[in-house]
């Protein structure tokens, strides 16, 4: 009589562990939300009011020289509402774009009326559209109202090459001028320029200029800045 | 002594990334040993990880923390608050670390639930092709700790720890396709 062969090969479990081991490791990403949650809940981070504003860290013209900016280091994070603090007005620029040159003069009205209470810091981003090459020099002379261009509309200077940037409405701006990097429009959000956004001393966006169509810049600090103090 | 060096969770992690090793290369390589290892590894990179990521939160909301150091070459401030290169695409990298160990934990449980099921040597592949393609994002963040990131040099102790885990698993991944090749999958008593 024939004796059946018992097989050598080893043969796997009949139930499927991969379950077991799916539920396992579910378990243990459960374990960990938690624990993020109780210990450093994730901040929403966005250009959104009520939202933290996205850090960022480039060089800055200060009026003498670049050094390093970071957005974050002006931040005061033990600041509660309604105490006092400085708040944040950041705008963005294109030192070629008609707007911004207009609003120059905007601007140093404001920082004229608002600097005891407020940190002014300007990012000078280069859109993608012809004739908007910029550089260091002409940040400079941007914010500096000095020299830079010829004042005929040949692409030299300041205003889309329409202006020397010596003619720049406004004052000289006495605040930090950031050099923008790659990414940092998409961070914001921003289709275009010139963009502003008020911060409450914390880094927390109290005001964003896409959500207030139809409010000036003068109303909202005014409303934000000078109703808070 | 650099501070960093001597917190008390860095130092259990690298008790954990000891252990492992320990247990990988004491006695014969067996399929048993290695799948144990491989899923030390995949631990200590799944928690020190999670708790790169609670750096990085805490550094976002309150701008500093407690969890770390944020002095010396040997630190966490400079590299997981530099806002430049902590995440990718937005999100930190912790949240990449933590998703990539848990799929390593997946593959080498089932493995070690079930060695001799059907899909064991689809699963064994899985790990390797999968740890394997972590190095080049652990070569990718050394790059940025030691030249990009503000005051570089620095070197983050627990991002270390998950690039040394990641290490340490395709290292455990390694022996045991070589086990499966050489027919010692079987553990010989």
């Amino acid at each position: 009589m024939a004796r059946r062969r018992k097989s050598l090969a080893p043969k796997g479990r009949d139930d499927d562990v991969r379950m077991i081991a799916g539920f396992a490791i579910g378990s243990i990403l459960t374990a960990i939300m938690i624990l993020v949650v109780i210990i450093a809940p994730p901040a929403t981070i966005g250009p959104s009011e009520g939202e933290l504003a996205p850090d960022f860290s480039s060089d800055a013209y200060s009026g003498a020289s670049w050094e390093n900016f970071r957005l974050s280091d002006t931040f005061d994070y033990e600041w509660d509402e309604g105490e006092q603090g400085e708040w944040i007005l950041i705008q963005f620029i294109d030192t070629d774009c008609p707007y911004c040159w207009n609003e120059g003069e905007t601007m140093s009205n404001l920082y004229a009326q608002w600097s005891s209470d407020v940190e002014f810091i300007t990012v000078a981003v280069e859109l993608s559209i012809s004739g908007h090459d910029s550089n260091r020099q002409e940040i400079e002379a941007f914010r500096d109202k000095t020299n830079y261009g010829t004042g005929e509309n040949d692409g030299d200077g300041c205003n889309s090459g329409r202006n020397n940037c010596i003619d720049r409405p406004g004052t000289v701006h006495e605040w930090d001028y950031v050099e923008a990097t790659s990414g940092m429009m998409k961070d914001w959000e921003i289709s275009g320029t010139p963009f502003l956004a008020i911060l409450k001393p914390d880094g927390y966006v109290a005001w964003n200029q896409y959500e207030n169509n139809g409010e000036s810049i003068e109303d909202a600090m005014q409303r934000v800045v000078g109703g808070s103090q | 002594m650099n501070e960093a060096l001597t917190d008390p969770i860095l130092l259990a992690f690298i008790g954990g990334l000891l252990m492992s090793t320990y247990f990988m290369f004491t006695g014969p390589l067996n399929t048993t040993k290695l799948l144990i290892s491989s899923l030390g590894f995949a631990g200590v990179g799944i928690i020190s990880s999670t708790y790169t990521y609670i750096i990085h939160n805490k550094m976002v909301v309150q701008g500093t923390t407690s969890f770390c150091s944020s002095e010396g070459i040997v630190q966490c401030g400079s590299v997981i608050g530099d806002p430049n290169w902590n995440n990718l695409f937005g999100i930190p990298w912790g949240i990449f670390g933590i998703a990539s160990f848990s799929l390593l934990i997946f593959l080498s449980l089932s493995l070690y639930l079930d060695r001799h099921a059907k899909w064991a040597e689809n699963y064994l592949n899985y790990s390797w092709f999968a740890s394997l393609a972590g190095l080049p994002f652990v070569m990718l963040l050394v790059g940025i700790e030691l030249t990009q990131v503000e005051g570089a040099p620095h070197i983050c102790p627990f991002c270390t720890v998950a690039h040394i885990s990641l290490i340490g698993y395709v290292i455990a991944i390694y022996y045991l396709k070589k086990n499966k090749d050489t027919g010692k999958w079987i553990d010989q008593e």
